[in-house]
């Protein structure tokens, strides 16, 4: 396994950032539900990308191994969010005939 | 290889913009979150992530894939044909967006100078699959593999018996 350097490290943190505000522009600016999805998707990878970034700054292996503990959990948590959203928004689909957010402002059940 | 990470984050970010402003055709939307999840990857691996993001990238694309998939049966491709939105609807997303990209910037600006984001001694490697297994299941770490075949074996089941149960209320 690769040696990871603090520079590289910290630019997955700064990355991670900057893919959050990627997904925040796709839940805001989307009117459509698969691309609120779409941002949903990218607010995760960047927290797993936040997380790789902080877990590669730990210094002992230790500190390391929880990071990727978190990285880990945080993966499969996030994943079943997104496949149950995206379960909701094709039930809504095929339901309703229509992914306009503004029209799903509740569940109707 | 601090250039490579960067420049595989650059077009990470820009084509996961891309895709955001592109998303009124699915397809097209999609192609760029591909790039951008390859960037990622690329990323991660040159940062030495190893494993991590071996795993993240496939969790990534697999979700793409689910989107891709129940997009292409739902939806037209071409184009989502849902009404533009209003004109003060539009800024107040603009400034919720500005500001929010102002505060991003702030934290990271705040992290660089602060010194967070270095480290004044040498790292540790990235933990490896046995250190982790290692760490959640101690001695039955051996038995890891056998417990998720177990677990996805009762969800698959669960799958099966609970087909067509809506039709048959």
């Amino acid at each position: 396994m690769t040696e990871v350097t603090s520079n590289s490290a910290g630019l997955l943190v700064l990355g991670g950032l900057a893919l959050f505000w990627v997904g925040m522009l796709g839940l805001l600016w989307r009117r459509s539900l698969v691309g609120m999805v779409v941002g949903l998707l990218f607010g995760w990878l960047s927290v797993a990308l936040a997380g790789i970034g902080f877990s590669g700054l730990r210094t002992t292996a230790l500190e390391a191994t929880n990071g990727a503990m978190f990285v880990l959990c945080v993966v499969l948590v996030c994943a079943i969010q997104i496949v149950l959203g995206l379960s909701i928004v094709v039930a809504r689909i095929s339901r309703n005939g229509t992914l306009d957010a503004q029209d799903a402002e509740l569940l109707e059940g | 290889m601090p250039s490579v990470v960067l420049l595989a984050l650059t077009i990470s970010v820009l084509s996961g913009l891309a895709a955001i402003l592109l998303g009124r055709n699915l397809t097209r939307s999609i192609a760029a979150v591909g790039v951008s999840i390859v960037g990622l990857a690329v990323a991660m691996l040159a940062a030495g992530a190893g494993f991590l993001a071996l795993m993240v990238t496939t969790v990534a694309a697999l979700v793409l894939i689910s989107i891709q998939l129940f997009g292409w049966m739902l939806v037209d491709v071409d184009r989502d044909h849902l009404p533009s939105t209003d004109r003060m609807t539009w800024l107040a997303r603009c400034l919720a967006f500005l500001l929010l990209g102002a505060g991003l910037l702030f934290l990271g600006w705040g992290a660089e100078t602060q010194g967070i984001l270095r480290s004044p001694v040498k790292l540790v490697p990235f933990a490896t699959p046995a250190i982790m297994g290692e760490a959640f299941f101690g001695p039955w770490k051996d038995l890891a593999a056998l417990a998720g075949l177990v677990l996805s074996g009762g969800l698959l089941a669960t799958l099966m018996l609970l087909r067509d149960d809506g039709e048959n209320r």
